[in-house]
């Protein structure tokens, strides 16, 4: 097949500005389309990280007593919320809890690991959440190896060390490696100090912090947090949450009513607000890679169609000395495909620069290279809709009235 | 003239209707992006300080270990912050922190509320401009020796007094009774400058009370508390005189010399400690930074909106580049009639101008149509993403931005296809005729 490449660029050389400005278009698109994909791909895979939770069944809620009575006896007072939380039929489980998952706030920590005082070094940055026995159940994570601990291991009489402590596998795994990490000791502060066992490996937890490499490092420590300000963590069923936000403060209030409860939300929105920036940003991005496709796209069939006006003429007289229908459509497609690929290349090179730019000043990993190749791959395909239709309308230009003003 | 050449415009723009369309959208959705994201960005980037953000300063010390992070934190300790009290250089000095507290009237019938408290020393409120409606700031002399006293803000008093002067009435904080002494009128800084502990756009507290009631009442900090030591903190008091870092602490330098004093006697205190045992790292200094070079410190700015900021500019560059393809294809096939126009007598310069307001025109389209995709995004943003008005309301000056570089980039990018049609040879074009 004879693409008669040398005519159509001897034209497009005729007459430079017009597709020079398509060139340009073509190669700022390729620029910033393949980085904002490349973004919007990134924040996307983040937004899909397993927290570990049930996370539309669990909620936490807070609570401050306010009480000046200092012979209230707070761990006392917990356990007899807890206990009656658990008895109303719709709650699968509850307990008491430091800080949400995915709620932005709370507790991280680092602690010495090591067989001796010389041997000893830190382990990784860890979240850190304070409960008992019931909060594996409670939250829905799945522990994988050892046990959970016994009801008689809990710490309740309130700020002391705890004892033992449920690791994450990814805690395990960055700290002792392929060692079992049941029965290890990690001690919070120097080698030595406060020793706490491993009993249970979860298979994944979250912390607080969505947007630290550490939130995977989860830690649960069988005490459970002693104060005037509380959270409790509850997991039923979907359909009962509403009601429970009514049932729960009326329950409590009735056993001690000079405390605030407040603060109802399930993990699911905790996760709706922590990734509220990410999603932002993935909107407007992917808001304009669809704005900037269009024009570009939109531009480029006008400008064909506009062409194929200017070029009746010429169009009329190669139908008339022979030229097949697709021979017209092959014309547009050839000069589309010599600008495409210039301009691609170039925009994929600038796309790499931009993308090294972008990593020096921000945050941002840098650009993969398949981006601005895939960006280029579309764009030939959607240049190609975009010339073909106006081109088609050239093609069933009769060489009759083409020519009849010469 | 002109408005003859805005005839000719309006005709010539009706004549290929589709085209310019085209042209109008490609240029209003380039300006409605760059809006958006300029927007939001501007509304993240104001300084709310304003002509006082050179006179107020963020104290910082680098208090931390040996083998600890290398970062200079954004707050001090407690003990750090009674010491630097004792300075007599700043026109005004305060330390704080963000705590809260179950708020009753003396009504029994009255719901207790969970409200956010600032705990400040009485120049917090000259220090930062606080109006008041009611009342004043309680006595300098209740920052050394406590007395149960607030200042409450207009919300707060509407909900607990129904927005009466409520000077000398009382409420009960945890139980306890305080009087309140002043009213402030809603403020609102925004980013929140002087703690940006729990987010920069967060609200603002509805309760104001002396830091020195903090001792007694044991206030909880609900801010940030940040710990390098491993020292183990068994109550409140022990925290007080912990490593932990848990106070803002401001002070207001009104010229260069006593912001120098003010350094110097800031290194000379790290140097006092120093002889104490603490402060031991190397680089152990003290910091002050004005309010810009703290929103700066912060990152108050999200990178993401920088990144946004310039994609979205290099969108509106590809929009431009756009509309001048199209324009100039359309500008010379109208070739013909400009041949007739220089040869019955058109000067250039006025074949010029007349394409140059027919690209006004378009420019003006789009930056109105523009004006109307930035307030759907951020209606959009608003309601999708819960971003708080403050973010997302369309700033005034933008009514005039907008349209303006609409026009001013159409008509720069509309330049060139202007030139070459007014450089049109009459002579070939009659001869084709």
């Amino acid at each position: 097949m004879m693409l008669h490449v040398k005519p159509i660029l001897s034209s497009l050389m005729r007459n430079k500005t017009g597709p020079l400005l398509l060139l340009v278009q073509i190669m700022l698109s390729v620029a910033i389309v393949a980085n904002a994909s490349f973004i919007i791909i990134e924040r996307l895979s983040l937004m899909q990280r397993d927290s570990g939770v049930e996370e539309t069944q669990v909620f936490t809620f807070n609570l401050y007593a306010f009480d000046t009575d200092t012979d209230i006896d707070l761990d006392k007072q917990r356990q007899r919320d807890l206990a009656a939380i658990r008895r109303l039929p719709e709650v699968i489980d509850a307990s008491t809890i430091n800080m949400s998952p995915l709620g932005g706030g709370g507790s991280s920590s680092t602690f010495t690991v090591g067989e001796s005082q010389e041997t000893s070094q830190y382990a990784p940055e860890a979240p850190i959440f304070y409960s008992d026995e019931h909060l594996v159940n409670t939250l829905g994570v799945k522990l994988i190896e050892g046990r959970n601990f016994y009801a008689d291991e809990v710490i309740t009489s309130g700020g002391e060390a705890p004892t033992l402590v449920l690791v994450t596998q990814v805690f395990a795994q960055k700290t002792w490696g392929d060692e079992s990490p049941l029965g290890q000791i990690i001690y919070m502060g120097e080698w030595g100090d406060y020793p706490v066992k491993v009993i249970g490996v979860i298979e994944t937890l979250q912390g607080a912090w969505v947007d630290r490499e550490m939130n995977d490092n989860s830690l649960i420590f069988n005490v459970p947090m002693n104060g005037a300000f509380h959270k409790y963590v509850v997991r039923s069923d979907l359909d009962n949450i509403a009601s429970l936000k009514e049932i729960i403060p009326a329950l409590l209030h009735q056993d001690e009513p000079n405390r605030v409860i407040k603060g109802f939300k399930t993990i699911a929105e905790y996760r709706q607000s922590a990734y509220r920036a990410h999603e932002l940003m993935a909107t407007v991005l992917g808001m304009m890679v669809i704005l900037l496709l269009l024009i570009t796209s939109l531009g480029l069939a006008g400008l064909v169609m506009f062409n194929v006006g200017r070029r009746t003429k010429q169009i009329g007289t190669r139908r008339a000395l022979g030229a097949t229908k697709g021979d017209i459509v092959r014309f547009f497609l050839v000069e589309n495909y010599i600008i495409c690929i210039i301009g691609g290349s170039l925009g994929a090179i600038l796309a790499l620069q931009l993308g090294e730019q972008l990593m020096q000043l921000y945050s941002l990993p840098i650009l993969a290279p398949i981006y601005p190749l895939l960006t280029f791959l579309g764009l030939i395909v959607l240049t190609t809709i975009a010339v073909i239709v106006p081109a088609q309308k050239a093609a069933m230009i009769s060489p009759a009235t083409a020519t009849r003003s010469v | 003239m002109f408005f003859y050449y805005m005839d000719l415009g309006w005709r010539s723009i009706k004549k290929t209707p589709y085209l310019s369309l085209l042209m109008v959208l490609a240029i209003s959705i380039g300006i409605g992006i760059t809006i958006t994201t300029f927007n939001v960005y501007q509304q993240m980037n104001t300084n709310p300080a304003g002509e006082r953000s050179t006179q107020l300063f963020a104290v910082q010390l680098m208090s931390q270990g040996k083998d600890t992070w290398p970062d200079i934190n954004a707050q001090i300790t407690y003990q750090d912050a009674m010491n630097l009290r004792q300075s007599t250089i700043p026109t005004r000095q305060i330390a704080m922190y963000k705590t809260g507290a179950a708020v009753q009237t003396g009504d029994a019938n009255f719901q207790p509320m969970l409200e956010n408290i600032r705990a400040t020393d009485s120049d917090f409120f000259d220090l930062f401009s606080v109006p008041f409606i009611y009342g004043a700031p309680w006595d300098k002399s209740i920052d050394v020796d406590a007395a149960y006293q607030v200042v409450i803000d207009a919300d707060l008093n509407q909900r607990l007094f129904k927005g009466e002067n409520s000077v000398g009435r009382e409420l009960y904080l945890n139980q306890m009774p305080y009087q309140v002494v002043g009213v402030i009128a809603d403020w609102h800084q925004s980013p929140k400058y002087y703690d940006l502990n729990n987010g920069p756009f967060s609200d603002p507290e509805s309760i104001y009370v002396p830091l020195s009631l903090a001792p007694i009442e044991e206030f909880e900090s609900w801010g940030n508390n940040q710990s390098w030591n491993t020292e183990n903190i068994r109550n409140y008091q022990e925290g007080l005189h912990s490593e932990t870092h848990w106070l803002q602490y401001w002070v207001e330098l009104e010229s260069e010399q006593q912001v120098q004093d003010y350094q110097a006697w800031l290194q000379a205190y790290v140097k006092q400690q120093q002889g104490l045992g603490r402060f031991e790292r190397d680089d152990a200094r003290g910091e002050v930074s004005d309010v810009q070079a703290w929103l700066d410190f912060n990152k108050v700015v999200p990178e993401d909106n920088k990144i946004l900021v310039g994609l979205s500019v290099l969108f509106l560059v590809v929009c431009l580049v756009n509309m001048l393809g199209l324009l100039l294809a359309k500008f010379l096939k109208r070739a013909p009639e400009v041949g007739v126009r220089r040869a019955i007598g058109a000067s250039r310069l006025q074949i010029f101008a007349q394409y140059m307001i027919e690209v006004a025109m378009i420019g003006a389209a789009g930056g109105v149509f523009g004006l109307l995709w930035a307030w759907m995004a951020l209606s959009l943003l608003t309601s999708r993403f819960k971003l708080g008005e403050a973010l997302t309301q369309l700033d005034l000056s933008m009514w005039i931005f907008a349209p303006m570089i609409a026009i001013v980039s159409t008509l720069l990018a509309g330049m060139y296809p202007a030139w070459r049609i007014c450089r049109t040879q009459p002579s070939i074009y009659l001869k084709s005729q």
